[in-house]
C-alpha cells in the first residue's frame, strides 16, 4: 500500500515524462489522420481507376433517321357528312384489311368526315421535324370520283390542302389503294404546337352512285434528319455515356448526352439533333470514366 | 477574500496551466492545418485525372477537348506539339466539366504528332494524333 502511494506521488511530480507522453500521443493522432486521409483517398481512387478498366461497351451501328413512326387516330372520325356503317377507329389503326366502312349521304350523295391525330412530341419534338406525310389506305366500291385529303389549318382557321404535293386527290381503283401526301414545307401550319393534326377525307364531288368508303389505315408521321445509335455494355459496370461526337474531316460535333447502358445491356438511341454528315465519319462515344467507343460510317 | 489575493502563490499554478493549455490549443491547431494542408495538396494531386476526348487539326490552329474525370478542379499548364511547348487558350476545368483549349499551331496534313497536355499539379496525358489528308 505504502509503495502504490508513492509510485503515484512520483508520477505525479514528474510532469517532465507526462508531458512527453501527450506530445507522442497527439503527434500520432496529427501521423493517424495524415495516413488515414491520404490511404482513404488513395483506395477511392484506385476504385475509380479500377471501375473504368472494368468497363466496356461499344457502339454496335450508327445510322439515319428519316421517319418517325406512324401516328394513328386514337378517337373515332367526325363525320359531318354521310354516316358511319360498321366498324370503329380502332380498326383503321393497322393496316391489315380490317376496316371501318363509312357511306355517302343521300342525295346529294357527298362524303366528309375528319380525324385527330397526335405526334408524340416528346419522343418527335416539332423544332426537328422537317415535314409531314399522311398515308390512307383505302377501298371504295365505286371508282369513278377522286377522293381528297386535306388537313385543319391552325393559322386560317380552315381546312386546307395549300402546300400538299398532291392536291389533285386520288383516283380509287378496285381493292385497297394508297395514297401518300406530303405536307412539304407548309407543314407548320398544319400541326398545332402541341403536335395535333386533323385530316379531313372527302369525296369529289357529288354523284349518282352513293359510294361506300372503306378506310383500312390513316396515320400521319414526321419527317426527321436524325440518327440512331445502337449501344452495347459488354462490361461488368453500369456505363454513364455523358458525350458524343460526330467527326468528320471538316466538322467536329460533340453532343451532350446523359444515357445510362446496364451491364450486358444492348440499347438503342434516337438523337434528332444529330445530322450525320455524308461521307465517312467517325462517331465517338465517351463515358463519365473517361472510357471511348469508336464507330466508323459512312 | 484577501487571503485570496494576498496568495500569488496560488495564482501563478492557475495562469501557468492556462498559458501552458493556450500554447497546446494554437500548436494542435498549427498541426490540424499543416496536416490539412499538406493532405489537401496531396489528395488533389492524386485525384486529377482528364482525357483528351478529341483533337481537331484546324489551318493555324490545333483544338484539343478535355474532359475532367477527377475528383478536383484541373488547370492546363502547358501543352506540347512533339516536345515543343505552344501557346495556347487558357482552360480550368472542375470535376465533369469539359472543354476546347486551342493551340496556335500549324500542322502538316497527313502527319503524326505526339500531343501532351500537363496540369498545373503536374499530371500529363499524351498520345499521337494524325492530321487529316
Amino acid at each position: 500500500m505504502r509503495i502504490t502511494t508513492s509510485r503515484q506521488r512520483s508520477f505525479r511530480r514528474n510532469r517532465k515524462g507526462l508531458s512527453n507522453i501527450i506530445v507522442v500521443v497527439l503527434s500520432l493522432v496529427v501521423l493517424s489522420v495524415i495516413v488515414v486521409n491520404v490511404v482513404l483517398w488513395d483506395y477511392q481512387m484506385n476504385q475509380a481507376d479500377w471501375e473504368r478498366t472494368q468497363e466496356e461497351f461499344t457502339v454496335n451501328s450508327v445510322s439515319r433517321v428519316t421517319r418517325s413512326s406512324w401516328f394513328v387516330t386514337q378517337t373515332e372520325f367526325q363525320v359531318t357528312e354521310g354516316n358511319r356503317v360498321s366498324g370503329s377507329y380502332l380498326d383503321t389503326q393497322i393496316a391489315d384489311g380490317s376496316y371501318e366502312r363509312f357511306r355517302e349521304s343521300p342525295p346529294p350523295r357527298g362524303f366528309d368526315a375528319n380525324g385527330t391525330f397526335s405526334i408524340d412530341t416528346s419522343s418527335f419534338p416539332l423544332a426537328y421535324v422537317d415535314g409531314m406525310e399522311i398515308l390512307l389506305r383505302y377501298a371504295v366500291d365505286d371508282v369513278g370520283e377522286r377522293w381528297f385529303l386535306k388537313a385543319f389549318n391552325w393559322t386560317s382557321g380552315a381546312y386546307s390542302d395549300s402546300g400538299f404535293n398532291s392536291t389533285n386527290g386520288h383516283a380509287p381503283g378496285s381493292g385497297w389503294n394508297s395514297y401518300a401526301v406530303n405536307l412539304t414545307n407548309m407543314w407548320h401550319s398544319y400541326v398545332s404546337p402541341e403536335g395535333r393534326i386533323i385530316i379531313k377525307i372527302r369525296d369529289q364531288q357529288p354523284d349518282s352512285t352513293r359510294t361506300n368508303i372503306d378506310i383500312d389505315y390513316l396515320a400521319v408521321r414526321a419527317i426527321v434528319n436524325g440518327a440512331i445509335f445502337t449501344f452495347q455494355n459488354q462490361g461488368s459496370r453500369t456505363a454513364h455515356l455523358v458525350s458524343i461526337w460526330v467527326n468528320n474531316a471538316t466538322a467536329h460535333m460533340c453532343y451532350e448526352t446523359d444515357l445510362f447502358v446496364n451491364s450486358g445491356e444492348t440499347y438503342s438511341y434516337t438523337r434528332l439533333d444529330i445530322r450525320l454528315p455524308d461521307g465517312e465519319y467517325i462517331a465517338k462515344v465517351i463515358s463519365e470514366r473517361g472510357n471511348t467507343a469508336v464507330h466508323i460510317g459512312n | 477574500m484577501l487571503r485570496i489575493w494576498r496568495n500569488k502563490r496560488a495564482i501563478t499554478p492557475v495562469l501557468s496551466n492556462v498559458l501552458l493549455l493556450v500554447i497546446a490549443v494554437a500548436g494542435m491547431s498549427i498541426s490540424i492545418t499543416a496536416t490539412y494542408v499538406i493532405t489537401g495538396n496531396f489528395r488533389e494531386t492524386m485525384g486529377e485525372r482528364f482525357i483528351v476526348e478529341d483533337v481537331w487539326f484546324r489551318p493555324g490552329v490545333v483544338s484539343v477537348y478535355l474532359r475532367n474525370t477527377g475528383k478536383t478542379s484541373i488547370s492546363v499548364a502547358g501543352v506540347y506539339v512533339d516536345y515543343i511547348t505552344q501557346s495556347f487558350t487558357s482552360l480550368q476545368l472542375e470535376p465533369l466539366e469539359h472543354g476546347w483549349t486551342n493551340l496556335t499551331y500549324t500542322g502538316i496534313p497527313n502527319t503524326v504528332y505526339y500531343i501532351k497536355v500537363i496540369t498545373s499539379r503536374g499530371t500529363q496525358v499524351a498520345d499521337y494524333y494524325k492530321s487529316p489528308a
